[in-house]
């Protein structure tokens, strides 16, 4: 791994390479250079996981023509698919280099210890939403238990904007979420659900389910769980895989045509 | 180019998040969580958020500020101490010592506190000594 860094960056395939490095006893994110090509010998895959594709975002904003090469997880894989169909960033300009996923449910064999939640703790499994419940559980409790549940969960909101903040799909300029007509300010928890939802919808085709937002979030609310749901209806509905598929979600509401087109029953 | 991720501690409270500050092209244009950090483990409060926004911040004072006329004025800060010392020792005199609080602050070192109360008891002498987080 450390290798390959150091060749791409001294054929000059990549001008920066993003990974990890140990740094006083901390896996931090770091920017890898060909003026500075021993520090190469240093590069590791880190246990904590960081939005590098994000980085690369704000980086691309500024030099456009600039190569990055990137460390990758299956995470970071789908993050990266969805900026190049939004024009984030140019998958021409994209090198990557793939590491271990996280052990998760879906894979076993991992480097990545972050992505499974913790176990709930009693009075959250009581009248809240356990974060390793799965969208077919949550559905079954009865439609008051429900409502009731999720807003135990929401009421606990600091609007700390940290699952915004640290989504690596999100991009936009101007956030609805510091629209003033939309949220009202000055008061915690923020107007629940629909400071949450409206989040929520915004996920709808974009998230890439990494649970970051929810490694994020400092009062542990269940968010993942809430944007696969909405992915799944995506999914359902539209027939549109988020990270995987080729065009940009049915939610595109940039540009002349409506391009809103139900999957065929 | 050139894009660090710098390791600090957020500078807001006296819980001791740890933070990472992105800084690119020598500007500093973001704040994250540091997840291993044993403090935060990950996660920030808003204000820990921003943190980089009161560093670059157009509002910022950069150098001390004196009122001469009644109007503030950019001075050197060799003046500015001179002229607290001064203030200060002439309202000393007039009031006594306990006339004069001290506020220490949650955004400095644990060293530089503990000179802030010891400045309160052992130059001024008070007991008037407080902090920020109690206000």
């Amino acid at each position: 791994m450390q290798e390959q860094v150091r060749e791409w960056l001294e054929q000059g395939k990549v001008d920066i390479f993003l990974g990890y490095k140990k740094i006083q006893g901390h896996p931090l994110p770091h920017c890898f250079t060909k003026d500075n090509l021993d520090e190469t010998d240093d590069l590791i895959a880190g246990k904590a996981r960081y939005s590098l594709e994000k980085m690369a975002t704000k980086i691309a904003a500024e030099h456009p023509e600039l190569k990055i090469g990137l460390l990758v997880r299956d995470c970071n894989q789908r993050a990266l698919n969805v900026l190049y169909v939004w024009n984030q960033l140019k998958p021409d300009n994209i090198e990557t280099l793939s590491v271990n996923c996280c052990p998760s449910k879906l894979k076993e064999h991992g480097d990545c210890s972050y992505l499974e939640p913790e176990k709930a703790a009693p009075l959250k499994m009581m009248i809240g939403i356990d974060n390793n419940m799965d969208v077919k559980t949550a559905e079954e409790f009865s439609q008051e238990d429900r409502y009731n549940r999720w807003m135990y969960e929401l009421q606990k909101c600091l609007k700390c904007y940290g699952c915004r903040d640290i989504c690596p799909v999100c991009f936009c300029k101007e956030c609805s979420l510091e629209h003033k007509d939309l949220i009202a300010t000055g008061s915690i928890p923020p107007e629940i659900p629909i400071f949450h939802l409206v989040r929520a919808v915004h996920m709808g085709g974009r998230c890439i389910d990494c649970g970051l937002c929810e490694d994020a979030c400092p009062v542990d609310i269940s968010l993942r769980l809430l944007y696969r749901k909405v992915n799944d209806i995506v999914s359902d509905v539209f027939d549109y895989k988020t990270g995987t598929s080729a065009d940009q979600s049915p939610f595109n509401m940039l540009g002349e045509e409506v391009t809103l087109e139900p999957k065929p029953i | 180019m050139d894009f660090k991720i710098i390791p600090s501690t957020c500078s807001y409270c006296g819980t001791g998040c740890g933070v990472l500050f992105q800084v690119m092209d020598g500007r500093l244009i973001d704040t994250l969580p540091m997840k291993t950090h044993p403090v935060n483990e990950g996660k920030l409060c808003i204000k820990g958020w921003n943190l980089h926004e009161h560093v670059v911040s157009d509002k910022r004072l950069t150098s001390p500020m004196l009122k001469i006329n009644g109007q503030l004025q950019e001075a050197s800060w060799d003046d500015a101490i001179q002229t607290t010392a001064d203030k200060l020792k002439a309202i000393i005199e007039a009031h006594g010592p306990d006339s004069v609080g001290v506020l220490a602050s949650a955004k400095i070192t644990n060293e530089e506190n503990y000179l802030v109360q010891k400045f309160a008891r052992a130059v001024i002498g008070t007991n008037n000594v407080d902090h920020c987080a109690r206000l």
